[in-house]
């Protein structure tokens, strides 16, 4: 990120609010602009806070992020601004990826994103001239069912300008929790394990076997007999936005999640709370009691960060360490503990009952950890990208960027400096798809989701800080004047001065609806509202659909159709 | 609270028409202020609005609104602003003792229609006692005579056409010969030649006679004119700027408003030149705001200048266009020290800035800056026109040139003269003066400006230039405020802290506290309630405030009170108790 | 280089450094308060002057840039008296109530006056100028008495949070600081995120959450990662008596420095928060040995009743169990089911909030002992 904020000579923000969703470095966005004179162009439907920055704002409409990232190709091919030697020595497929490209002549891109066709041009001059250009999406790409096209159609546009493993380029996904990037890295996913090493591939499953104390090596799995001590599953599993219909389905039997809140944080609330409803056993390890709580057979009370000790992985895969403070509150254990004691009784039963057909003996089979730098230490014996990351070496103060894969390794901060990982990169030819979901006569409207400044998620945390109550303390939802003036809201709620008076509004798709408070702004453009998820009485999920993006499995949140009332 | 977010609406259509009339960006700042308090529409609302039509931070607006003391966020009637000035003030020295000020007096004087405030010397010590209502000069006024102001009446014009014996005028030739508002009347008295000479030169040689004429600056420092263009010419990066210092505020001096009054062409024709030979492609007139009258005069003048092509694209066929603008200040006495008028230019609060940079290269805009007093720029044109070798001619001091001085307090006939430098306080008194007042002994004379020195009889023929304050008395901009045995020493410094502790910028800790500080003890002392310590206390304030303030303001304060409390100790002790 | 001397010593510099840091870099110390290495100086409070030979007039150190031949004296007899007085100068319109000052023993310019022994004079408003507590803002604490009007604030807030809330108003003696057009902070568009308070050297703007709770030298700073966004910003929790009271910049951290947000900065209070989850809960139906088809229908029933009413008692309550209870029947509860489904009916949500070796031991519970690949987390959603 420092890299970026600090050589980067220009800024493409994509499908990220990131003065609100992530502050910190918002203001070095805000600083590289200020001071730096770097330029910035953000494609955004709303008038988010980073606009006022802007050199130039783009208001696409909801979902045509494709037609306008090939728009922008399109002109660079058309003026030959692509970097043609980077093309040449660094990428492969470009033809196949042009012929698309040239499917998308800035008037045809104006059509269906609603952006003047001279914006597009001065956008991509901007974009082209202004080397390195970093590109910065987060949620708003990848919220979509087509969130994987979206991102690897920004990736085509970097690799066409060259940008790619250049200090100030490159493409900059922001996170959106503070260890998603560590959660994936180990292993949370249902095709890899640690460090993205495949589910499927057999010397992988070979090595975590083997280290597992699980030596009878891999076996094909068929649906019923199922392997538990004498192998590791090779098939890769489901997607939370898999297991929930799973319920319904009969498919997933019981859930074991550790501090998340679904019922606040998935798509459709009413769907997954039916689904919960139905599911046999529900183990649910959290801070608070939360909207998923209701439905848990188990309540386990783990940790806050503040009393716990290991590492987070942020955003540009700095591994970090999170120290304990205070003593655990209460009778509450360390997250780890509890994950290892249901694991050791489990083995221990099982070890009684199937005759103990797994070696103890194996480096790693066991889960007698004596704290969470043991465990690190079995990840970096498992995890190449981690190998050197150790705790200790965090806490003489070294600062460290996976991949890192010895004790000597000082760290990766950019990726692909000379190299792709797999090679060339490949440049992947992208067409538009429209969103699952669009207005029509009875849901004319179109809402889109996300979170604001000063609340987080599903709010469980900072619904309970009493300072950001106070500053925001219910749930608002973002209504442009035009559409405010034909509902009949009271317009009033314009002025600076405040006290704004009950603007209540009723918004509703085909899911459900919620009521809340209206704010009237031209943050939105006419025909479009926007909700957040932090408030149980008003989440904006309970409107949203399922429908997924193919591969990643991400919900499409920020395209909803609803109607809009004033109650 | 909650839910208290800041919903923008739309710019207040009138605020931003104001906005764009004015040009729509930061640099317009100060118009915009200065027209919503005219209207009486300066809040913390229409300031907000103005900031967002300026793209400014709502602090930078306010932090402008109060800082000039010409702009108010108060309700206000009509405004009287009656001069706070030392000339003023020993105009009615018989109301003295105690802090009250003429404004106090006569704020109980009018009627209902009317504001009175006091306000920093006007410029008008010509006039004493003066008045600025709404933005007309008037005086001398005596505090009878306030319901004739209320009705229209101005007072009395200085007139300046006759020449005092031993006078030798240069810049103030053409006083009463010529309509200052008449242009042919300019040319038929040889105004612009020296510019339409220098056009058929390069700018290096215009440069060059500017150097060798030995002009130095007429602000008071006495900086090379010639120097200092030289570096501006001499950056590379453009544009380049000049930028006329018209924020005459410095009290007891009145010259440079005398001299755009009676002749503004000449200070047109200087800055023009100015711009020519530092490469330049516009210039700034900084006026301060309380020179209303003399602003319009320079607008007007430069209408006139620019149809005759003295002014505009291509001059006179040369290849150089040149552009000047007229800025108005809003008061502040900071604003003269340059950098803060630079800032004060852009838009901003009038804050000294760091140095280095100095503005020949980091001036207005970031951009090499030429900033000169308004005297200096009107000499420009007659050495252009005669020669460096006649300048330095005028004299055989080692200083080339006139200078325009003036006399004031207890003397026969106060006013402004211009002669050679070199001359020494008594011939000041009586040779351009006329001698003291009848029943007038001279006790002390506060010599450049009210950041001057205080001089006793002791330092009377000691010849006045830039070098002798060294020996006690400072030439500064040339004016020399006469106090006879009525004047208590302890008094006339308590005005003049009154005066820098309500021109201080705030920026820095000595100065801020520092000025506040020795005004109390001084308030103090001049009210029967000084104490033992107060002479050490102030010694020690002043060694701080010229030691360690930010900027020339500061470090100046302690002039005065320095040289006061040498030649006037004794009165101070007295005083303690 | 250039070559210059400080109190006589010869030191070499690179040119463009100021006085200061050719001083810093040679282990000199002069003492500064408007002065902060992240910010631009300003040379506003006149503390760092030096004396410069041949120069009629001190200069700041910290905007004073050194040149060759340069011979400077940080600690003369004359600068240290003009400290002195600047100090006292600063002193005579602050507040002498250190004894009860939230921020007595971390305040620079407290730490100024012990060295200096400078004292207040007797004359001054020592800090009755203005309303104490003047800002409605729910995270910072104003109190422009104690201001020194060093103007970091000012600076903090338009050079990092780049958002200009705090300004100059009035002049002179007069001048104050002011959020906007002197308005509330908020109003005048604050973020809240704190970094005005984490550059002011006195107790001007302090923190509200924690006012009254804690002097430094009571707190134990422990530095973490913050638990909201992405970013990774590090800062210091400061616990006294195993209480979370505040968090505070950490000037070494590594992506953000000293800047934080709202929710990093003031969103702590939910680790103490009376809700928190402090006992093993399990089911009552659990306890009592009965499968959950057989109590469905009470469940739905009992969710109408109040959860709190001890004299309803459902087989869907929840009953407070020691962790041995607790976590066998979870432990049972997961293989009958994977006994009686299979593993692959079985998922696993693993947690984006979590830490590194927490997903790892999900990971490994799902995979080995579970045996399944049905693990995810929200990164999706």
């Amino acid at each position: 990120m420092d890299d970026v904020a600090k050589e980067a000579k220009a800024f493409f923000i994509i499908g990220s609010n990131t003065t609100e969703q992530h502050p910190v470095f918002g203001t070095m966005l805000r600083r590289a602009v200020k001071f730096r004179g770097a330029k910035l162009v953000v494609a955004d439907p709303r008038k988010i806070d980073i606009t006022e920055f802007a050199t130039l704002h783009l208001r696409q409409r909801p979902g045509t992020d494709i037609p306008l990232i090939n728009g922008l190709m399109y002109i660079i091919l058309e003026k030959g601004w692509e970097d043609k030697s980077f093309i040449e020595e660094r990428t492969e497929n470009f033809d196949e990826f042009k012929a698309t490209v040239m499917q998308y002549p800035p008037e045809k891109a104006s059509e269906i994103t609603g952006i003047p066709v001279e914006k597009l041009y001065e956008a991509a001059e901007i974009l082209a001239k202004n080397s390195p250009m970093a590109v910065i999406w987060a949620m708003g790409i990848t919220q979509h069912i087509v969130g994987v096209r979206n991102v690897m159609d920004l990736a085509n546009l970097q690799m066409l300008l060259g940008n790619m493993g250049k200090a100030g380029g490159g493409v900059n996904p922001l996170r959106g929790q503070n260890n998603v990037q560590g959660a994936c890295d180990m292993g949370g996913l249902p095709n890899v394990f640690t460090a993205y090493q495949p589910v499927t591939n057999p010397e992988v499953i070979e090595k975590f076997a083997k280290a597992w104390g699980l030596d009878h090596g891999p076996q094909t799995v068929d649906d019923k007999t199922l392997s538990i001590v004498n192998g590791l599953s090779s098939k890769i599993g489901l997607t939370v936005t898999e297991m929930m219909p799973g319920i319904l389905e009969g498919k997933t039997h019981s859930l074991y999640i550790l501090g998340e809140d679904p019922v606040m944080s998935d798509p459709d609330t009413n769907h997954i709370r039916h689904s919960l409803e139905a599911i046999d056993f529900l183990v649910l390890q959290e801070i608070f009691p939360s909207e998923t709580s209701v439905y848990a057979d188990v309540l386990l009370p783990g940790v806050t960060f503040a009393e716990k000790t290991g590492t987070f992985t942020n955003t540009e895969r700095r591994v970090q360490m999170v120290r304990q403070a205070i003593p655990t509150q209460g009778d509450a254990r360390d997250d780890w503990w509890i994950t290892s004691e249901i694991a050791k009784r489990i083995l221990n039963t099982r070890m009684k009952d199937e005759g103990g057909r797994m070696n103890e003996a194996a480096q790693y089979a066991g889960w007698d950890y004596k704290d969470s730098s043991d465990i690190m230490s079995e990840i970096n014996a498992l995890t190449p990208s981690y190998g050197g990351i150790t705790h200790a070496r965090l806490e003489t103060g070294e600062r460290l960027q996976w991949p890192c894969p010895t004790l000597d390794h000082p760290g990766t901060p950019i990726l692909h400096t000379k190299q792709f990982t797999r090679g060339k990169g490949k440049f992947m030819p992208i067409d538009h798809v429209p969103p699952a979901e669009l207005p029509d006569d009875d849901y004319p409207m179109l809402l889109s989701t996300g979170r604001v400044l000063y609340h987080w998620h599903g709010g469980q945390m900072t619904r309970r800080a009493k300072g950001l109550m106070q500053v925001y303390g219910e749930a608002l939802i973002e209504v442009n004047p035009n559409d405010a003036e034909r509902l009949g809201l009271n317009p009033s709620t314009c002025l600076a001065s405040g006290q704004a008076p009950r603007n209540v509004v009723r918004v509703t798709s085909r899911r459900g609806f919620i009521e809340a408070q209206a704010w009237i702004t031209d943050r939105v453009p006419p025909g479009m509202v926007y909700a957040n998820f932090h408030f149980p009485n008003a989440s904006a999920n309970e409107l949203t659909h399922a429908s997924l993006d193919p591969v990643a499995k991400i919900p499409e949140y920020k395209i909803t159709a609803v109607k809009v009332e004033l109650v | 609270m909650t839910n208290k977010k800041i919903l923008y609406p739309p710019i207040d259509p009138e605020i931003d028409k104001l906005a764009q009339h004015h040009g729509g960006t930061r640099e317009a700042t100060l118009e915009v202020l200065k027209d919503l308090s005219a209207d009486h529409k300066l809040n913390q609302t229409t300031i907000t609005e103005a900031a967002r039509a300026l793209h400014l931070p709502a602090h930078e607006a306010y932090g402008m609104g109060t800082f000039y003391s010409m702009l108010s966020l108060e309700e206000r009637r009509k405004v009287l602003r009656v001069c706070d000035g030392p000339v003023c003030w020993l105009k009615r020295s018989t109301v003295d003792g105690g802090q009250q000020t003429m404004a106090d007096e006569w704020s109980s004087m009018v009627n209902g229609q009317w504001s009175v405030e006091r306000t920093s010397c006007l410029g008008l010590c010509d006039r004493a006692p003066a008045v600025l209502v709404e933005d007309e000069q008037a005086g001398p006024v005596e505090a009878g005579e306030i319901k004739k102001i209320c009705k229209g009446w101005r007072g009395v014009q200085t007139d300046y056409s006759k020449t005092r014996k031993g006078e030798v005028r240069v810049m103030t030739a053409l006083i009463g010969k010529i309509d200052p508002d008449s242009i042919d009347d300019a040319l038929s008295q040889g105004v612009y030649e020296g510019l339409k000479k220098a056009l058929l030169s390069e700018p290096t040689v215009v440069l060059a006679e500017v150097e060798s004429s030995g002009l130095q600056g007429r602000g008071g420092a006495g900086f090379p004119v010639g120097r200092k263009w030289r570096f501006v010419a001499s950056e590379k990066k453009t544009p380049r700027y000049i930028i006329c210092n018209a924020d005459e505020s410095e009290p007891l001096i009145f010259k440079d408003r005398v001299l755009m009054d009676t002749n503004p062409h000449q200070l047109l024709e200087g800055i023009t030149l100015a711009g020519y030979a530092c490469g330049a492609s516009e210039a700034w007139i900084y006026i301060r705001g309380e020179y209303e009258y003399q602003a319009r005069r320079l607008e007007r003048a430069i209408e006139q200048a620019e149809a005759k092509n003295l002014l505009g694209e291509n001059i006179l066929g040369s290849g150089f266009s040149f552009k000047i603008h007229v800025h108005r200040g809003a008061g502040a006495y900071i604003c003269g020290e340059e950098t803060a008028l630079i800032e004060s230019l852009e838009g901003k609060r009038g804050e000294p800035r760091l140095r280095p940079p100095y503005p020949p290269t980091y001036g207005f805009r970031g951009q090499p800056t030429a900033v000169n007093n308004v005297e200096s720029f009107c000499a420009v044109p007659h050495i252009l026109k005669n020669g460096a070798e006649w300048w330095r001619s005028l004299t055989d001091d080692s200083t080339p040139g006139t200078k325009v001085y003036m006399v004031l307090g207890h003397v026969k006939n106060p006013g402004l003269f211009e002669a050679p430098f070199g001359l020494t306080l008594r011939q000041i008194i009586k040779d351009f003066g006329g001698g003291m007042t009848k029943g007038s002994k001279f006790k002390f004379a506060l010599c450049g400006g009210a950041a001057g020195t205080i001089v006793d009889k002791s330092l009377l023929d000691i010849p006045i230039g830039f070098a002798s304050s060294q020996k006690g008395i400072s030439l500064g901009a040339g004016s020399f405020l006469i106090c006879d045995q009525t004047v208590s020493p302890v008094s006339f410094l308590r005005e003049l802290l009154h005066f820098f502790t309500v021109e201080s910028c705030g920026k820095c800790t000595p100065c801020r506290v520092g000025t506040w500080r020795s005004l109390e003890i001084l308030n103090h002392m001049a009210s029967g309630q000084g104490k033992q310590g107060d002479t050490e206390e102030l010694k020690t304030l002043a060694a701080l405030m010229q030691d360690s303030s930010f900027c020339g303001l500061g470090q100046s304060v302690s002039i005065p009170m320095k040289s006061m409390l040498t030649h006037f100790g004794a009165e101070f002790a007295k005083a303690e108790r | 280089m250039i070559n210059l001397k400080i109190n006589g010593q010869s030191i070499q510099s690179e040119p463009g450094k100021t006085i200061l840091q050719a001083a810093q870099a040679h282990g000199i110390e002069i003492p500064t308060l408007c002065y902060h290495k992240d910010l631009n100086p300003t040379g506003n409070c006149r503390m760092c002057i030096v004396e410069v030979k041949d120069w009629r007039i001190m200069q700041a150190a910290c905007v004073t840039p050194v040149w060759e031949g340069m011979e400077i004296q940080t600690h003369s007899e004359k600068v240290e008296i003009d400290r002195k007085l600047t100090l006292e100068l600063m002193l005579a319109n602050h507040p002498q109530d250190c004894i009860t000052c939230d921020v007595s023993g971390e305040c620079e310019l407290q730490d100024l006056a012990y060295e200096y022994k400078a004292t207040a004079p007797e004359w001054g408003s020592k800090g009755t100028r203005y309303p104490v507590d003047s800002d409605p803002n729910p995270f910072i604490r104003v109190d422009m008495n104690r201001c020194i009007l060093c103007r970091r604030c000012v600076s903090a807030c338009a050079e990092i949070q780049v958002r200009d809330v705090w300004g100059v108003a009035k002049r002179g003696f007069d001048e104050v600081i002011v959020a906007g057009a002197n308005t509330a902070m908020l109003e005048a568009r604050c973020e809240s995120c704190g970094q005005c308070v984490a550059y002011c050297p006195t107790g001007a703007l302090s923190n509200k959450m924690n006012y009254g709770m804690a002097r430094a030298h009571q707190v134990t700073k422990v530095t973490t990662t913050c638990s909201y966004c992405g970013v990774g910003c590090q800062f210091d929790l400061l616990v006294k008596k195993n209480k979370v009271i505040g968090v505070q910049s950490n000037p070494n951290a590594p992506v953000n420095g000293m800047a934080l947000c709202v929710k990093g900065r003031y969103g702590y209070d939910y680790i103490h928060h009376p809700e928190r989850l402090t006992k093993p809960k399990v089911r009552r139906y659990l306890l009592e040995g009965k499968k959950k088809e057989e109590i469905r229908e009470q469940r739905v029933v009992n969710r109408k009743n109040s959860p709190t009413d001890p004299l309803v008692s459902s087989p869907w309550d929840w009953v407070n169990v020691e962790w041995d209870i607790a976590l066998d029947i979870a432990a049972k509860k997961f293989m009958e089911i994977r006994d009686q489904f299979g593993a692959d009916s079985m998922g696993f949500l693993t947690s984006a909030k979590c830490t590194n070796e927490e997903n790892y031991l999900m990971n490994k519970l799902a995979r080995q002992v579970i045996g399944t690949n049905n693990i995810d987390h929200c990164a999706r959603l």
